[in-house]
């Protein structure tokens, strides 16, 4: 097999030899050649040469080279500087979630008390990952949260769901604030505990969670929804906000009335492209034998019933089941 | 004119018109209205349960649940059994709760076995409501099933068999995998009689938890992978991928979910037109006749393996 890695350049490096120059910008420049296996091996080099090597990696971090952030995180949290935790600070806001996740985890390791109010915005964070590390990073540092609303939010972020729930009322701001998760389970979860609060401060998270991409989170905000005091009449025009997945039937029929196959290709039938190939032979070969005039009048009453016919095939595609 | 002055001045075409507003808010607020104004509404609401949008439909029968009149009750069973969106069922077993007639006990017991799980629930609870109790254990397995109350089916034991086999038809796995985790600690006679149906279902979830099954009931190992074999296959179709190789090279690939396969379409499509400027028709397909042949076969093996290792 073609050593890819060979073909476009790509050397192994001697990493022991990196380290005993004291070669920082050399070892900064071989993770861009490393592998997954040889990143962690280079982030640890990187943390032995200590101080020394923390002007040339907070640079490296503030320049965001993607690849590198994680690792030179992780070099990071090997030397263990307080001068790095303003860097570490702004890498929670990092567009990617990784980088904030090791950002959050690193500055639990750092312990530096200047990372406390960054980590606590941090428990609102959209991503699970994040929220985790900086709760634990807060509580490794003995983090007290001053109220139950902050409670929630660290155990939310800790995903210690028997503890969010005894917490009871002040945990519906945390658990709201969860809906927003990409990930349905977790919020499955927050639907769920926010029916056993049996608060009508939950009123507002829960129909907004009736009207939620995901099935399962639909069906338990319509379990948890009376427990906390909405009306069960109320529940049917809230499930009807759902997101629908509908064909256009206009759209249909437009698209195969000029492009005849593609019309049916847009409501997913798989042999729509295979008829609009088969009518683009078939107008080639009409043209040629039959000439232009005499084609269109032969032609444009097929287009006319396929377009047709894809309208009807998108207004009787069934509505997506609840 | 807000939702307010409307109410108090009786204005029942205003209130309607609100009922499909772009607010979610106010359409609540004025099918509260509409209910609050009693029977003067019941007409022209009863009105609106067919050829409306569905949000007008929705809030005419939350209005119509507030006013409770007998006269809702019949378009409202109407609704429930023959109203093709979900929501609208749903709702109409809730009204026919809140009215609580008797009138609509026997079509909310044929509810219980509606498709959609959301009806389903809707009608048991409306049941509840009116003070109906189950006669028989069909009817108890039903309402139990409505509620997902799966402990109590289990406790039903055998009596619940015939229902939970008659569910099978429901479209959540999840909620069909309830089922063959029940037949299964069930185990009798009457649930051996679901093996085979459950080992073809097109869920792989539901298929390990027949095999489970399968077992508890004592059908022999030996015929499990026959039964399974007769599954419902989902995946693409062998054949289909390799005709449509052979005759538009590349689309077959795109069936098979390559996302090359419309670039190989571009490519013969192009060097179609260009042998036939260059050699013409004939010449041209007999190169390309065996070379698409090639490809037709290559195609289908590798269709056949890809459904084998789908399992």
């Amino acid at each position: 097999m073609v050593n890819l890695s060979k073909l476009f350049g790509k050397t192994t490096v001697d990493i022991e030899k990196l380290t005993a120059a004291k070669d920082i910008s050399g070892l900064i420049r071989a993770l861009r050649s490393s592998d997954m296996h040889t990143q962690p091996v280079i982030a640890k080099a990187l943390g032995s040469l200590g101080p020394a090597a923390l002007d040339v990696l907070i640079r490296a971090l503030k320049n965001k080279e993607k690849e590198n952030q994680l690792v030179i995180i992780q070099a990071l949290i090997e030397i263990r500087d307080p001068q790095s935790v303003p860097v570490l600070i702004e890498a929670l806001k990092d567009e990617n979630s990784e980088v904030r996740w090791e950002a959050a985890i690193a500055l639990g390791e750092i312990g530096d008390l200047r990372a406390i109010e960054p980590l606590i915005l941090c428990l609102r964070d959209l991503d699970k990952y994040a929220r985790y590390g900086a709760a634990l990073s807060l509580f490794r540092m003995g983090w007290k949260p001053p109220d139950d609303v902050e409670k929630a939010f660290l155990y939310v972020g800790m995903q210690e769901w028997d503890a969010v729930r005894l917490i009871g009322e002040p945990a519906v701001p945390a658990l709201t604030h969860i809906l927003q998760d990409q990930h349905s389970n977790v919020r499955t979860k927050a639907v769920e505990i926010l029916g056993e609060l049996k608060t009508p401060g939950a009123i507002p998270a829960l129909i907004q969670s009736l009207a939620d991409e995901s099935p399962d989170v639909r069906w338990k905000a319509v379990l948890a929804s009376p427990k906390c005091g909405i009306k069960l009449m109320h529940l049917p025009r809230g499930l009807s906000r759902r997101p629908i997945k509908t064909k256009n039937p206009l759209i249909a029929g437009f698209l195969n009335f000029l492009l005849p196959g593609l019309g049916y290709a847009y409501l997913a039938k798989w042999w729509g492209v295979m008829i609009y190939e088969i009518d683009i032979f078939g107008t080639i070969l009409l043209f040629q034998y039959l000439g232009e005039e005499f084609s269109y009048e032969t032609l444009i009453p097929i287009y006319l019933l396929l377009a047709v016919h894809a309208w009807y095939l998108a207004k009787k595609m069934p509505v997506d089941s609840p | 004119m807000d939702i307010d002055a409307m109410k108090q001045a009786r204005d029942v075409r205003g209130l309607i018109r609100h009922l499909d507003h772009d607010t979610h808010d106010l359409q609540w607020r004025a099918a509260d209205a509409l209910g609050s104004l009693g029977e003067i509404a019941c007409e022209p609401l009863l009105k609106l349960l067919v050829y409306h949008k569905l949000n007008v439909r929705i809030g005419a029968i939350e209005a119509l649940s507030e006013i409770k009149s007998p006269r809702s009750v019949d378009p409202l069973i109407r609704s429930l059994l023959t109203d093709e969106n979900h929501e609208v069922r749903w709702v109409a077993a809730l009204a026919l709760g809140e009215i609580g007639d008797k009138r609509a006990i026997p079509p909310l017991l044929d509810s219980l076995k509606d498709d959609d799980r959301y009806v389903r629930y809707g009608s048991a609870k409306a049941l509840e409501e009116i003070g109906w109790s189950a006669e028989t254990d069909q009817e108890s397995a039903f309402y139990y099933f409505a509620l997902q109350d799966w402990e109590a089916l289990k406790k039903m034991g055998n009596a619940a068999t015939g229902p939970l086999i008659d569910m099978l038809k429901e479209q959540h796995p999840s909620i069909r995998i309830h089922i063959v985790n029940i037949l299964s600690s069930i185990g009798s006679i009457e649930a051996k009689r679901s093996c085979d149906r459950v080992l073809r279902d097109p869920d792989a979830d539901v298929r390990w938890r027949a095999v489970l099954l399968a077992n508890r009931c004592g059908v022999p190992a030996s015929q499990l992978p026959i039964e399974l074999s007769k599954r419902l296959r989902t995946g693409p179709n062998k054949y289909v991928a390799t005709m449509l190789n052979f005759f538009f090279l590349g689309l077959g690939y795109d069936y098979l979910g390559r996302w090359w396969g419309f670039l190989v379409l571009e490519i013969y499509l192009m060097l179609v037109l260009l042998g036939q400027l260059r050699f013409g028709a004939v010449i041209t397909f007999a190169i390309l006749f065996p070379i698409m042949a090639i490809f037709a076969v290559q195609t289908y093996f590798t269709a056949k393996k890809e459904a084998a290792l789908a399992g």
